[in-house]
C-alpha cells in the first residue's frame, strides 16, 4: 500500500517565534555554559574500559595448538599465515599460525573456528608500531601480551547514556 | 639624565600617544584580544560538549595556547604571490590595522579637558567616522590578492559592511540625539545614575549596534567576508603566516574599539566611578573601568558563537535591510522623543 501523501508545512515565521526562537537558542547555550557535560576522552591518561568479548588484538596460546590450519584457511585478509616450527613435545616441526597486522580486519573468525581454543581476543585494540615490519609477528611476538601503556597507567572510565544529560562519561571500576 | 627620563615619562603620557597606544590603544587591545580569543575558544567548547586548549599548561587551562600561536605565525614563511599587487597586497592589511585602532583618538575616557587626546565638541560623529575607513584597505587587499575567492570575500566585506556600518551609525548618533549632545563626555556624564544607562532607556538602538557590531566586525559564526566553508578564507586567501595574522587580530581589535564606543554610549562608560584629579584618578581608572566593561562585551559577543549558526550572505542582508534597519530607526525615533520629553535634561 502506498505511503498517504501529507502536506509538510514549515512553522511561520513571526516576530514571536523569532523571539522566542533567539532567547531560546542563548538559554541553551546558557544551561551548558554554567552546566558543561564535557566527554572528551583525555586519551593517555584515560581509556574506555572495553568489554571482555571486544574483538582487539588476537593472542596465542601455543600449547593448545593443533596446527590443524582451520584459522589460515578461514581469514578472509589473508592476515594468517601457518609456518613449521619445531615444537616442544613433537617429533616434527608442525605449522603453527602467525599474524600480519598489516591485514588483520578483526573479524574474529579465527577464534570463532580453532576448535582448541588456542586463539583468543585481548580487549586492547590501541597498540602502536614503529614501522610496517614490526607489525608481522612471528610465533613468539605472537604469544605475548600487547604493550598497553594506556591502560597501564591511565584511568578506566565508559560512557553511558544518562535521560536528562545525554552521553556521560563516568569513570569505570577495574575489573 | 633625569632630563631625558622625565622626557621619556611625559611622552608617554601624553594623551594622544597614550590612548593610541598604551592604555585603551594597541597594546592593551591586543591583552585584551588575546583573551577574548582564549575566552572564545573555552566558552564554545563548554557549550559543545569539548574542552578546549589545554594540555600546554593544564593550570591556566590552555592560557598559554594563544601565545603558542602567535609564535608559530610569527615564524611562519610569509608568502607573497607573484600575481599579486604587491605593495596594495602587503600595505592594506598593515593599514587596516592601524586604522582600526585609530577610532579610540576620539573617545574621551575621562571627563577632565587635560586628558584629552584631541579636546573636541564632535567626539561621537568623528570617532564613528574613523571607524568606517578601515574595511577599505580589506576590500583592497581581496582586490589585490587576484584571485576569485578574494575577490569574493572582499565583494562580501563590502555588501556586508555597507549594510551593518549604517545601523551602527544610525544606532550610535541615536544615543547622541537623547542626551542633545555629539561630546561623549557629555553623554557619559548624562548616564551617571545606573538607571539612566542608554541601554535601559534606550534598548532599541542598543539591539541594533550590538547586532551591527556582531556582523560587520566578522564575529565567528558571522564571518560571511571569511566563510571558511564557502570560500576558503575570503578576502585573506592569499595571505600566509603573520599576514594572514594581521587580518585575523585587525577584525579582533576593530571589534574591541566598536565595543568600547559601545560601552561609551549605552554602559555609562566609566559610570559608577567619577573621575579625580590627578593622572591614576582621573585618566587611568576611568580608562580602565571602559576597558572591562568593553571586555564584557566582547564575551557576550564571543558566547554567541557558540549558539548560533551560519547565515548566507543573502541572509545576513535581508536582516539588515529589512530587520535591523527599521529596528534602528524606531531606536532613532524613541530617542527623539525621549529628547523631547527631557529624560536627559
Amino acid at each position: 500500500m502506498p505511503g498517504k501523501v501529507v502536506e509538510k508545512k514549515t512553522p511561520k515565521q513571526t516576530l514571536l517565534t523569532a523571539i522566542t526562537g533567539n532567547v531560546g537558542a542563548i538559554l541553551v547555550g546558557l544551561k551548558y555554559f554554567v552546566n558543561p557535560n564535557r566527554f572528551t576522552l583525555k586519551y593517555p591518561y584515560e581509556f574506555i574500559e572495553l568489554d571482555e568479548t571486544y574483538r582487539g588484538f588476537i593472542i596465542l596460546e601455543l600449547k593448545k595448538c593443533i596446527g590443524c590450519m582451520s584459522c589460515a584457511r578461514i581469514c578472509p585478509a589473508a592476515a594468517m599465515k601457518m609456518v613449521k616450527i619445531q615444537v616442544e613435545g613433537k617429533k616434527r616441526p608442525m605449522p603453527v599460525p602467525v599474524i600480519n597486522y598489516n591485514r588483520c580486519i578483526f573479524c574474529g573468525y579465527c577464534v570463532d573456528v580453532c576448535p582448541t581454543e588456542a586463539l583468543a581476543h585481548l580487549p586492547v585494540h590501541d597498540v602502536v608500531y614503529t614501522n610496517m615490519e614490526d607489525m608481522v609477528l612471528d610465533v613468539d611476538g605472537f604469544q605475548k601480551l600487547v604493550d598497553t601503556p594506556a591502560k597501564d597507567e591511565g584511568v578506566p572510565v565508559k560512557y553511558v547514556f544518562d535521560p536528562e544529560r545525554g552521553l556521560v562519561k563516568v569513570p569505570a571500576t577495574r575489573g | 639624565m633625569t632630563g631625558i627620563i622625565d622626557f621619556i615619562i611625559k611622552l608617554i603620557i601624553w594623551p594622544p600617544l597614550f590612548q593610541l597606544v598604551l592604555l585603551p590603544g594597541l597594546v592593551t587591545a591586543l591583552v585584551v584580544v588575546i583573551f577574548i580569543i582564549w575566552f572564545e575558544r573555552k566558552t564554545a567548547a563548554r557549550v559543545q560538549m569539548r574542552i578546549g586548549p589545554y594540555h600546554i599548561s593544564p593550570r591556566l587551562g590552555g592560557f598559554l595556547q594563544l601565545i603558542a600561536d602567535l609564535t608559530r605565525y610569527a615564524f611562519q614563511e610569509i608568502i607573497v604571490p607573484r600575481t599579486v599587487d604587491r605593495a596594495v597586497f602587503i600595505g592594506a592589511p598593515l593599514t587596516a590595522l592601524v586604522l582600526s585602532v585609530v577610532p579610540v583618538v576620539a573617545m574621551p575616557m575621562t571627563d577632565i579637558p587635560r586628558y584629552f587626546p584631541i579636546p573636541m565638541d564632535y567626539s561621537l560623529i568623528i570617532s564613528m567616522g574613523l571607524t568606517t575607513l578601515s574595511p577599505i584597505f580589506i576590500v583592497a587587499a581581496a582586490w589585490a590578492s587576484n584571485n576569485k575567492f578574494a575577490l569574493i570575500g572582499g565583494m562580501r566585506e563590502a555588501f556586508v559592511i555597507t549594510a551593518y556600518e549604517l545601523i551602527f551609525i544610525i544606532s550610535g548618533l541615536s544615543a547622541g540625539l537623547a542626551v542633545l549632545s555629539y561630546n561623549i563626555v557629555d553623554i557619559v556624564e548624562a548616564q551617571a545614575p545606573f538607571y539612566k544607562w542608554i541601554l535601559f532607556t534606550n534598548p532599541i538602538a542598543a539591539l541594533a549596534m550590538y547586532a551591527s557590531i556582531l556582523m560587520s566586525t566578522s564575529g565567528f559564526p558571522f564571518e560571511i567576508p571569511e566563510a571558511e566553508n564557502e570560500i576558503v578564507a575570503g578576502a585573506f586567501t592569499e595571505y600566509s603566516g603573520l599576514m594572514y595574522g594581521v587580518n585575523m587580530g585587525s577584525a579582533y581589535i576593530k571589534r574591541f574599539v566598536y565595543t568600547l564606543l559601545f560601552s561609551l554610549l549605552f554602559l555609562g562608560g566609566w559610570a559608577p566611578y567619577t573621575p579625580q584629579p590627578g593622572f591614576i584618578a582621573g585618566y587611568l581608572i576611568p580608562a580602565v573601568i571602559v576597558v572591562v566593561k568593553a571586555t564584557i562585551v566582547m564575551a557576550t559577543i564571543s558566547f554567541l558563537r557558540a549558539v548560533y549558526g551560519r547565515l548566507r550572505i543573502d541572509q545576513a542582508l535581508d536582516g539588515a535591510w529589512r530587520i535591523f534597519i527599521p529596528i534602528a530607526l524606531a531606536g532613532l525615533l524613541l530617542a527623539l522623543l525621549e529628547a523631547y520629553m527631557g529624560v536627559y535634561a
